[in-house]
């Protein structure tokens, strides 16, 4: 769980973003900028994590008091592939954290529930971590990579349960798919029946997570989810009656056990009591919004 | 009744003092002895550092039997020498046995040079074989203490479980004298018999706790009532008429958590199976959150400025132990909030989150948005439910351990949050 070293909420000197091109890292900047908080965005084009000269230009970046984010993955890592160049973003990153180690105030590390095993039905942050995935792989050896370096420096690790939000750029099974096939008057094809229970969180939950997390100079991990969890064919109904969209929600022969992740947030609520998490109805309807307003702008 | 045998107790705990007291009732001369002065003098005026049912009058009762002193000395009149002391734990439920190693040490040159000596205390197999005493004078014996029963236990116990050097060897005719007197069976055993089976009576009893906070959590969300359940498993011969099926909020108190500790230590020690073990201390810990999160469920998530009234903060009822308390833990949890709080024994926490108390259970609530009742204490059983309507602002009850009937309280139209159902 986390543990807070500022008791009240405090502005932290400067967050440096790295993946602020990305749906998490754009919408925590949004975030944090909407509260006055000085931010400098890096994106790829600035400094390519990949690239042999990523430890020194991002240590160049860094200044006496920065809190540094890390929101930059090659996601969802599929194969050993994205996981190496995973791997190899991260030691970049921490080559520069060890350069700058007594600057930094805070390090916030965006990881994700796919660390723990997949027959946990009941995750909190003590679950067993046991990635089944090259993701869930790839976020653990990160979170182990840089528990190493950290060392003084507090290191928060936010474990994220499914995102979603209007500006996700990928096109994973669950809300923000069937979004758009909604939109485009598609067909949803559901993975069976879609009976598996999920706890899908809204995007912005997980920014202004991450900002009271930078607030009270947090360390520890916490996941982060709503505690509610649903199933894909609710969804699925939930979006089409909300793009008013002319599909069918289609069931498919099983391939896979059915396997369902509920979460206990207990550990949300201890450290962040007056945080409230947006309903998955409120959250479709926020995104659905957005649907319309782009319309509407087109 | 009555005897020559003269029996001393070294460390007046609450163990130690329930079960001095308890063999003065069967006759005996009892020694307590503290190394604490102001604790002896205390005791020798009848004054109690610990709340039992019936003890203050059993001590009275018996005084001119009992002799309190801080001179380990003292202890040389005595046939056998029972050593009962608290034996600490930290935050992982593991022992501290640096006081009963300094406590054993104090005692030992002190008895007279055919006293017994006895081991009353939670200690890890294999503690006693390794004290260095002559054997066949040397026993070890399961202590069954239950705060809120304690003197009771200690009066009428089930059976007595003494570890011995050699269980084929008789037990020395001066300990089978005293535990006859309190007419049930003894089992001798070899010391790390006697030691695992306090270990795992406790296993068996958090294994029954277990399941009926899983099973009682399920329950919750089925729409089946574990109430309706219990009959049925106690039927059952394989199970019992006593078995521990309450549903309540994890293990507190401290020794259990103990036990569990020293058997997935002693499972990684030696390389055997610890998982179910570990599986209950899980399941604990789980379930000590069921308070705060069906506080956020029922009321502060819609209004996070909820006035919260809290009765009872010791981890059970009938003690002033506060020891690995749900009560303490969801004041803890709820630091940003002010608890407004009642509780029979305990009128302070120091440091400990954010209490204002209350003189009566009834003061403390005063346009309360929630009540969560937290210890059991008989006296809220007692309380009037129509002045608890007519004093709260809203009228959410969470009362894990059942001090209320659902029935009773829906009826005033409370809503009513309970374990189990």
């Amino acid at each position: 769980m986390l543990k807070h070293l500022n008791a009240t909420a405090m502005q932290p000197a400067r967050v440096v973003i790295l993946g602020a091109g990305g749906f998490v890292g754009s919408t925590a900047a949004h975030n944090l900028r909407a509260k006055g908080i000085k931010t400098l965005e890096v994106t790829r084009d600035q400094v390519d994590l990949q690239h042999a000269d990523a430890a020194s230009k991002l240590t160049a970046l860094l200044q006496a008091g920065d809190v540094l984010l890390i929101a930059a993955a090659i996601a969802p890592c599929k194969n050993g592939e994205q996981l190496l160049a995973n791997i190899q973003m991260q030691h970049a990153i921490c080559e520069a954290i060890k350069s700058k180690n007594a600057d930094l105030t805070q390090v916030v590390y965006i990881s994700s529930d796919a660390v723990y095993a997949d027959d946990v039905a009941l995750a909190n942050e003590d679950s067993k971590m046991q990635p089944s995935s090259f993701h869930g792989m790839m976020h653990a050896a990160r979170e182990l990579m840089l528990k190493g370096v950290c060392g003084a420096v507090p290191l928060a690790i936010l474990r994220p349960s499914v995102l979603y939000g209007f500006n996700d750029p990928h096109n994973g099974y669950g809300p923000n798919r069937f979004f758009r096939l909604a939109n485009e008057e598609k067909n949803i094809t559901l993975f069976g029946g879609g009976e598996e229970l999920r706890d899908h969180i809204y995007v912005n939950d997980v920014a202004e997570i991450i900002a009271q997390t930078m607030l009270h100079r947090s360390h520890g991990a916490l996941n982060v989810a709503t505690g509610q969890s649903h199933s894909f064919k609710e969804i699925a109904d939930k979006v089409v009656k909300l793009m008013a969209a002319d599909v069918v929600v289609e069931a498919t022969p099983r391939q896979n056990a059915i396997t369902h992740r509920h979460f206990d947030i207990t550990a949300c609520r201890q450290a962040f009591p007056e945080f409230r998490y947006t309903t998955l109805d409120a959250g479709l309807a926020l995104v659905q919004k957005e649907y319309v307003a782009q319309q509407v702008t087109v | 009744m009555g005897s020559t045998i003269t029996i001393g107790y070294a460390g007046m705990t609450h163990l130690g003092i329930n079960y001095a007291v308890a063999g003065a009732g069967k006759g005996f001369k009892i020694i307590g002895y503290d190394p604490k002065p102001e604790l002896a003098l205390e005791l020798a005026a009848g004054k109690l550092p610990v709340v039992e049912p019936g003890l203050d009058e059993a001590l009275q009762q018996r005084a001119q039997l009992m002799q309190f002193t801080a001179n380990v000395n003292d202890l040389a009149a005595c046939d056998i020498v029972y050593v009962a002391p608290d034996v600490a734990t930290n935050d992982n439920g593991q022992s501290d046995l640096t006081y009963i190693n300094e406590l054993i040490a104090k005692v030992i040159p002190a008895l007279n040079p055919h006293a017994l000596l006895i081991i009353l205390a939670q200690v890890p197999p294999g503690f006693t074989r390794k004290i260095n005493f002559a054997a066949h004078r040397l026993y070890y014996q399961v202590e069954t203490l239950i705060f809120g029963q304690a003197l009771h236990r200690a009066e009428c116990p089930e059976r007595y479980i003494v570890g011995c050097a050699n269980p084929d060897m008789p037990l020395d005719s001066r300990l089978n004298t005293y535990l006859q007197a309190f007419n049930c069976p003894i089992l001798p055993m070899r010391y790390e018999s006697a030691e695992l089976a306090k270990i795992a009576i406790n296993c068996c009893l958090v294994a029954a706790v277990s399941v009926a906070n899983s099973l009682g959590e399920l329950c919750e969300n089925i729409g089946a009532d574990w109430n309706e359940i219990v009959p049925a498993l106690r039927l059952d011969k394989r199970i019992g008429e006593y078995a521990y099926l309450q549903t309540g909020l994890g293990l507190s108190g401290g020794n259990l958590e103990r036990d569990l500790a020293t058997v997935v230590n002693l499972a990684a020690e030696y390389g055997t199976d610890k998982a179910v073990i570990q599986s209950f201390r899980d399941n604990s810990s789980h379930r000590r959150n069921w308070p705060l999160n069906k506080l956020f469920d029922s009321i502060l998530l819609h209004n996070p400025k909820a006035k919260i009234a809290l009765w009872g903060l010791t981890y059970k009822e009938n003690t002033h132990s506060l020891k690995n308390s749900p009560a303490i833990k969801l004041v803890r949890d709820l630091a940003g909030y002010t608890i407004h709080a009642f509780d029979p024994v305990v009128k302070a926490l120091g440091n400990i989150g954010n209490v204002q108390f209350y003189d009566s259970a009834m003061a403390a609530l005063d346009s309360a948005d929630v009540l969560v009742i937290m210890t059991p204490w008989s006296e809220f059983k007692l309380a009037d439910l129509g002045q608890i309507a007519q004093r709260m602002r809203n009228k959410v009850i969470i009362d894990p351990f059942k001090v209320f009937s659902a029935e009773q309280v829906k009826a005033l139209n409370f809503e009513y949050i309970t374990t189990g159902k």
